[in-house]
């Protein structure tokens, strides 16, 4: 599972599965909950005497330690030095004085380097806790190594009780800067910011969120490479994340320059609500500044007026102030500014592969979303194929549409391409609501109604098209879970394509994707003989016009025997799912997700009969086949590892079911939140096991 | 290592006392008790330079009331003694200097009243000035490996990263912990080692038992 390499890929101390660093840093959080402790640990401890005793250990080590050097507060130094304000550094020249404090250049005495070291002007650190939080937070830190993250050797308290921070000396310019001064192409701004979404990722991979991105803290050094300055640094400034205080009204001015980057989650205070997002949203305004010259948000006069304009419209797009900037890049910007995190990207990996495609030439891309591949590709083949719709359609939504439009462009070659129908949401929220007439504010609905409605209009003469849009349409509105209107459109396409197939003006593959997409819609209903009945059809339809090995052909096949299950005749859907996997298996490019759906419904036949064994393989094996192609906690994981958690609850293997399900939580608490259902679900698993343990004990 | 060292112990110290000529039972006497009798004094919301005349003051009191024997250890414990000693020479102060309660705002947390409070306060300069004690030993008397301890106090006392101190000392993060935890279970062992010697091991004041009896001043 999850641990024979620890997370910070140190040594492995106790039972193996975590490191020494992991360990003393659980202890920590016994009494400091904001100590960084690795995923499932805590899950953990309560399951291994092993690695509990050392944590035990160390937490009384360390109040006794604590309570000694209180008592003895002096002694003598242990590194030879010269006198100055901080043992072990020569303090040279200010390089840079702010209102934080004051960054020097410094020779590190013991190992001879130069360093900056930056002090702090305040004692901020009034309980020995704070302090010691922040320490071993700085010690996370100074353990990353990227080469746009400025690493930082290590931090202390002067003499004069300063905190101050040793960190590697970067010469070059900020980044804002840098790009002014070199009038940087939006091309040259995309490849930076790749760079430091990548710094980014590997930061946040281990837990360390930012929290206070800005042009002042990505230095551009003499090599050309952005570096990030100051990682998790941001509470040095005590409790206050940029936002939470200093509304009074004579700091405004002081403080909207730091509040521009801020996410309206942390402006509204709520720090349950900051992740690694808020990273996300600042490097939006970053990359926005940068392409357009401006800020986002630039006419707030006052914080709340700030805070209610990103929390409610999407800026313009940075094209409006830099005509050299392309769709790709300001679909990127305005998604990573969306006011609702869910709506950003999911991860800084996500932004700087969408970065890197853009710079390759291909066409950006979010993850895995079979609803907005549907709506990638009909988009794609209706709207584009026949430009006389297009123009058509173009004339009548005018600007709204050109995004979407450049968005069904850029998915031309996609194939893992999860997340567009967020994207999709983006392109069209992220419209001028002031260029579309006569509407204040445009939904997705209504978008989508303005849409089948110019089309039906304009249409009529190219009924194939039409058909397409409605299918497009309607599968969208299934994706929101507008039943209703889905129906609407879904059946109203179908009839059109078999009138159109009957007349041999549609491809026998095109009414299948319809009458498949019907077949999805009854089966949400939970229509679900309707829905076998459609399946078999769209089945047979694909067959015979795409081969049994297709992709789609082998998709309705998998819905189908999920129908056929659902319907209780277990003997007939093992017999498809099995036959199914066998074809999977036998295609070497088969994707990993798609795969992994197999052999979890194949797995969850098992369970129904009972043989939980059997299905504690399947889901094992549906686990290793997505854990290469998605980061370690993405939401599915945790699925899968809810899976294998109830099917060794279901065979007595307590202690195996309790560690899965905790990393399932853990996983799936921080990817839907705590309220979600499925996580509820997790959780009455784990109480569940709770007490089961007791009752063996 | 690690032995009780029986000329350290309260006991010894106390019966070398009884000879005028036994500096060494003086001095020793007066390194252990007077830095707390001071943290004490200093709790009570008296001046540096008053507290420390109070401190000596109550020192050589208990020796001139042990010498006449009213001191008898079965009685009570030498800590309840001593403190009362310390109590009224700070009333009396106090009412000398005309003023019943103290102005020193932040910290005079120690309720000359309450005997909880007092008893408390003593309890925790002891416990302060048995582990600096503590500390001191390990560094010169015990034998633990300097780099062990020079790891202990980098780390603790100098606020370093065990990364750092690992690279500043050519070991370890994982060695850096065990030196942690090691020095940990030596200063224990001393601690213990020295409330042995000490003979008062902490317990509930208010049973201390019987104080002195009359006023102890003049």
């Amino acid at each position: 599972m999850a641990g024979e390499t620890s997370q910070f890929g140190a040594s492995a101390a106790g039972c193996g599965r975590y490191s020494r660093d992991e360990l003393e840093l659980a202890a920590i959080a016994r009494t400091d909950p904001d100590a960084p402790v690795a995923d499932g640990l805590v899950e953990h401890l309560s399951g291994c005497p092993v690695c509990r005793g050392i944590v035990d250990r160390v937490t009384s080590d360390n109040a006794f330690l604590a309570e000694v050097a209180k008592a003895a507060p002096v002694v003598r130094p242990a590194v030879r030095e010269e006198a100055g304000p901080i043992a072990g550094y020569r303090l040279g020249e200010e390089i840079h004085r702010g209102a934080q404090g004051a960054v020097y250049r410094a020779e590190q005495l013991a190992t001879r380097r130069t360093c900056a070291v930056k002090m702090l002007l305040r004692g901020r650190f009034a309980a020995d806790r704070e302090r010691m939080r922040f320490e071993r937070e700085v010690e996370v830190v100074a353990r990353l190594r990227h080469p746009s993250i400025v690493t930082l050797y290590e931090s202390g308290i002067s003499r004069d009780g300063e905190p101050w921070f040793a960190m590697e000396l970067v010469e070059g310019d900020r980044l804002d800067e840098f790009v002014r001064v070199r009038g940087s192409s939006p091309r040259e701004i995309a490849a930076l910011m790749r760079q430091i979404a990548d710094g980014i990722a590997c930061a946040h991979r281990r837990g360390v969120i930012h929290r206070d991105l800005k042009p002042g803290n990505i230095v551009v050094d003499r090599e050309g490479v952005p570096r990030v300055l100051d990682f998790g640094l941001a509470r040095a400034d005590g409790d206050a994340p940029p936002g939470s205080v200093a509304g009074g009204t004579t700091l405004v001015g002081e403080f909207l320059g730091t509040f521009a980057y801020a996410a309206p989650e942390q402006l509204a205070g709520d720090p349950g609500a900051i992740d690694s997002r808020c990273d996300l949203y600042a490097l939006g305004v970053v990359f926005y500044e940068c392409l357009a010259g401006r800020r986002p948000f630039e006419g707030a006069r006052s914080i709340a007026e700030l805070v209610m304009q990103k929390s409610g419209t999407a800026p313009e797009r940075p094209s409006a102030s830099n005509r050299a900037v392309d769709r790709d890049l300001d679909v990127i910007a305005l998604r990573l500014l969306s006011a609702d995190p869910a709506r950003r990207y999911d991860t800084a990996d996500a932004l700087a592969e969408d970065l890197a495609r853009y710079l390759d030439g291909r066409p950006i891309l979010a993850r895995e979303d079979s609803v907005a591949y549907v709506v990638s590709k009909t988009l794609r083949r209706h709207w584009l194929a026949s430009s006389a719709a297009a123009a058509l359609l173009l004339t009548v939504l005018a600007s709204s549409v050109a995004l979407a439009i450049a968005y069904a462009r850029a998915e031309r070659e996609r194939i893992r391409s999860d997340r567009t129908l967020a994207s999709f949401r983006d392109a069209v929220g992220s419209v001028n609501p002031e260029s579309v007439a006569g509407s204040a504010e445009l939904t997705v609905e209504q978008f989508l109604e303005l849409i089948e409605q110019n089309a039906a209009n304009e249409l009529s003469a190219e009924p194939g098209v039409l058909a397409g849009v409605l299918d497009t349409v309607g599968i969208v509105h299934l994706g929101f879970e507008d039943v209703e209107r889905a129906e609407k459109s879904l059946r109203t396409a179908l009839e059109m394509r078999r009138a159109l197939a009957a007349r041999g003006e549609c491809t026998p593959a095109e009414l299948a994707e319809s009458v498949h997409n019907l077949g999805r819609l009854l089966f949400l209903q939970r229509k679900t003989a309707e829905a076998e009945i459609a399946y078999r059809e769209a089945l047979a339809l694909r067959t015979e016009a795409l081969g049994a090995d297709d992709l789609r052909t082998m998709l309705s096949w998998r819905h189908l025997a999920a129908c056929v299950r659902r319907q209780k005749r277990l003997d007939e859907a093992r017999g498809m799912f099995d036959e199914i996997l066998a074809k999977a298996r036998a295609r070497r490019d088969f994707p990993a997700l798609e795969m992994a759906a197999i052999m979890n419904s194949r797995a969850f036949i098992d369970a129904d009969e009972g043989r939980h064994d059997r299905a504690l393989e399947g889901f094992r094996e549906a686990l290793g086949a997505i854990r290469g192609s998605l980061p370690s906690d993405d939401y599915r994981i945790g699925r899968s590892l809810y899976n294998i958690a109830s099917a060794e609850e279901k065979l007595g293997r307590i202690d195996d079911a309790f560690a899965h399900a905790g990393d399932a939580l853990s996983i799936m608490r921080r990817r839907k939140g705590s309220d979600a259902a499925t996580v509820q679900q997790v959780e009455d698993l784990l109480r569940r096991l709770t007490e089961a343990r007791g009752a063996q004990r | 290592m690690g032995g009780m060292d029986l000329d350290r112990t309260t006991t010894a110290l106390l019966s070398g006392l009884f000879d005028p000529r036994n500096a060494a039972a003086w001095e020793a006497f007066d390194r252990r008790y007077r830095p707390i009798l001071l943290g004490f004094v200093r709790n009570c919301g008296v001046r540096e330079s008053e507290a420390a005349e109070i401190a000596q003051e109550t020192i050589v009191r208990f020796v001139e009331e042990y010498r006449e024997g009213k001191y008898d250890r079965t009685r009570g414990r030498l800590g309840a003694w001593l403190v009362t000693i310390a109590r009224y020479r700070v009333l009396d102060m106090r009412r000398r200097a005309g003023t019943a309660k103290v102005e020193r705002g932040e910290s005079a947390i120690v309720d000359l009243d309450d005997d909880r409070s007092v008893g408390a306060a003593y309890e925790a300069e002891r416990r302060q000035a048995l582990l600096r004690e503590a500390l001191e030993d390990l560094r010169t008397r015990s034998r633990t490996d300097p780099k062990t301890v020079q790891a202990f106090e980098m780390l603790v006392y100098h606020g370093l990263t065990p990364q750092v101190v690992a690279d500043q000392l050519g070991m370890s993060t994982h060695d850096v912990y065990l030196a942690k935890s090691r020095v940990a279970a030596k200063l224990r062992e001393i601690v213990i080692r020295l409330e042995s010697e000490y003979e008062e091991a902490p317990g509930d004041w208010e049973a201390a038992g019987s104080r002195p009896s009359d006023g102890l001043r003049g």
